[in-house]
């Protein structure tokens, strides 16, 4: 009992006598979502304020005689004449590995019932990208498990990969296809033991998605057992918008942490169309001049100033950057979308046709770049996969002409029947990512003409039984494949050996 | 409530400006504003007035300190509370007390938009805020 007492004496005892100076103001008006105020002459920009009962606010418009700030919380609560305090601090989120395997709100607090979030450092939101001097290029790879993207528009860390396509092409897919490779390849590093082994750290940012649909990502990665290296940072479509509009910012936040000690990070921002839209309402509340489609002037610097957050830092880690962006009717040339693609280092684009032959993942390889990420990719990769995108970009233009002519030459129907079966081992099932040494035998196999002479129909299902023999027979190899990253003659010709024991069992 | 439109703001600042002795509001000075209003009104003289009342209402507070308390105050320690905010703001401070037993023990001084906190009540609202 007396310790308990002597608890709150000390807290007590703690409290300064001193007097505290605060700046005050009062609310002259509320609506959606954004409160004007009288007073708070010394206000910051982007400074926390508190409102009675609880709720936050930021101070985002400094006018002469009036302050304008998005609340953060309830604002059904808040009136008129309503006293509002400055803090004298920046908004802030918990960050660490606490994080991981956790859902939070834009603001750090925990929304999936786990209890309090084991944090002892915070980071502010808000913060400018790392300079020039601090950065290192980019030059480590970080696999999707996506063989089209692994094999044609490699990813490097520290790089800004844009997913864009129009709605229900598998933009998410492919990002939680990416995140679920991450902890595959985490945990076989992590238990092989290699000091040098990097993992890679993945935060989810939901922005003005549907609750089920968070839900479901959720379970998706629970069930790959991916969620113990993610940190989700949920701002769903009923939440305010202020919310939506700082949730990416708070998800660089923890980002930085895991780059800045020195780890890796990969942070999906899924959508940044979104996240334009809830910025769009909060400018056009706070009565800021808009411009194109209503969008406010600094709609590109809203982008901008996130995705050059990413980086790989000198010395440090790296934190690769894979925003989504949402087209309509496969239109690039939009005004967000052609914002976001001229800010990152390439996109991945979707499209709806392919998505509806069936080609899944629908990645269109003609639009697609990466304009750093071949610096990343790995020997083996280079080796087995570095003129696919050429046969591809061949086989559509062939394709195109064969369509009006039957009469082809047998070098032309070659080439078809190559790019179709290229087309049909691209094929991939959502949530199943595809190690990056099975990719290069998958591959190997093509090049060296396994899937000749099968029915056009029946690649994909090769493909995926020559992996399953590989993986169930020749994990040795695979190991050596991925230790070596590199084909020498010694593993091409365990390969080649290793694949006719496969046709074997095949003909049998 | 309505903006105020930048114009009669400005004007209204530009009264302000007319009001102040060595940048104290004076009385006299506001006396021949006023005068001068009444011989030649504005366009929306009302909403003129308005906007001047508000900032002269707004300088007046950063002159004037309203020390809240709870318990009895000496006069010694309201002159002192005046002085003292004199010398941080760089003007002229006057004090005035008002009971408040809501403050349980302490003082709050409010000068123009800032509060000086050292009340009971304040600090449990801070512990309160911090579990």
């Amino acid at each position: 009992m007396s310790t308990v007492l002597a608890q709150i004496e000390s807290q007590i005892a703690k409290l300064s006598s001193k007097a505290v100076r605060k700046n005050t103001g009062v609310i002259t008006t509320v609506a959606d979502g954004v409160a004007k105020i009288d007073g708070l002459s010394d206000v910051m920009y982007n400074e926390m304020v508190q409102f009675p009962g609880g709720a936050i606010g930021i101070a985002l418009n400094l006018a002469e005689d009036e302050v304008g700030c998005v609340v953060l919380g309830d604002v059904s609560k808040l009136k008129q004449g309503d006293e509002v305090q400055t803090t004298g601090k920046l908004l802030s989120v918990p960050v660490g590995k606490g994080l991981l395997g956790r859902t939070v709100d834009a603001l750090g607090n925990p929304v999936d019932g786990k209890g309090p979030i084991a944090s002892t450092e915070s980071y502010p939101v808000e913060k400018i990208a790392p300079g020039i001097m601090a950065r290192k290029s980019v030059s480590q790879p970080l696999f999707t498990g996506i063989m089209a993207i692994d094999s044609m528009i490699p990813i490097g860390r520290g790089q800004r990969e844009l997913i864009i396509g129009d709605r229900g092409t598998g933009k998410t897919t492919i990002a939680i296809d990416t995140i679920i490779n991450q902890a595959n390849i985490n945990r076989v590093g992590l238990a092989s033991g290699d000091p040098k082994f990097r993992p890679v750290y993945s935060i989810y940012v939901a922005i003005g998605q549907k609750n089920s649909n968070i839900v479901r990502t959720i379970a998706a990665l629970e069930a790959a057992g991916a969620l113990e290296f993610t940190c989700i940072v949920a701002a769903p479509a009923a939440d305010n918008p202020a919310n939506q509009y700082l949730a990416p910012y708070s998800g660089a936040a923890i980002g930085e942490w895991f780059m800045e000690n020195g780890m890796d990070a990969l942070i999906v921002y899924d959508d940044l169309s979104k996240h334009a839209v809830a910025y769009r309402q909060i400018s056009l509340i706070l009565k800021r001049p808009s411009g194109r489609e209503a969008y406010p002037g600094d709609v590109f610097y809203l982008h901008s100033r996130l995705l050059e957050r990413a980086a790989r830092l000198d010395g440090k880690g790296s934190l690769t950057a894979l925003p989504i962006i949402e087209t309509l009717a496969g239109d690039v040339s939009a005004y967000i979308p052609t914002n976001v693609i001229s800010i990152t280092d390439g996109q991945i684009f979707l499209e709806t046709d392919l998505f509806n032959q069936g080609i899944r993942p629908a990645v269109s390889v003609g639009l697609s770049v990466s304009r750093v990420g071949s610096a990343a990719q790995i020997k083996v990769t280079k080796q087995v996969g570095g003129k696919l995108k050429g046969e591809l970009a061949q086989f559509r233009e062939l394709a195109a002409f064969a369509q009006f002519g039957s009469d082809l030459d047998a070098k032309t129907k070659a080439q078809l029947d190559r790019g179709s079966r290229i087309v049909e081992l691209f094929k991939q099932p959502a949530f199943s990512p595809i190690a990056i040494e099975l990719q290069a035998v998958t591959i190997y196999a093509l090049q060296k003409g396994y899937y000749d002479g099968i029915d056009l129909k029946k690649v994909t299902a090769t493909s995926v039984s020559i992996r399953e023999f590989f993986k169930a027979r020749h994990d040795a190899l695979l190991t050596e494949i991925r230790t070596k990253a590199a084909l020498d003659k010694d593993i091409e010709a365990k390969i080649v050996a290793a694949l006719d024991a496969w046709k074997s069992t095949q003909s049998a | 409530m309505p903006a105020v439109p930048a114009k009669i703001r400005a004007y209204a600042k530009q009264l302000l400006q007319l009001s102040l002795d060595n940048g104290v509001v004076s009385a006299e000075r506001v006396a021949g504003v006023l005068e001068y209003l009444e011989k030649n009104p504005p366009a929306r003289l009302s909403l003129v007035l308005a906007a001047y009342r508000k900032l002269v209402a707004a300088e007046l507070a950063k002159g004037e300190a309203r020390v809240e308390h709870a318990g009895p105050v000496a006069p010694e320690a309201l002159a002192a509370i005046a002085a003292a905010l004199g010398r941080r703001y760089g003007r002229p401070v006057a004090a005035t007390a008002t009971p408040n037993p809501a403050l349980l023990a302490g003082l709050r001084v409010r000068i123009g938009d800032d509060v000086f906190e050292s009340s009971v009540s304040g600090q449990l609202s801070a512990l309160s805020a911090g579990a």
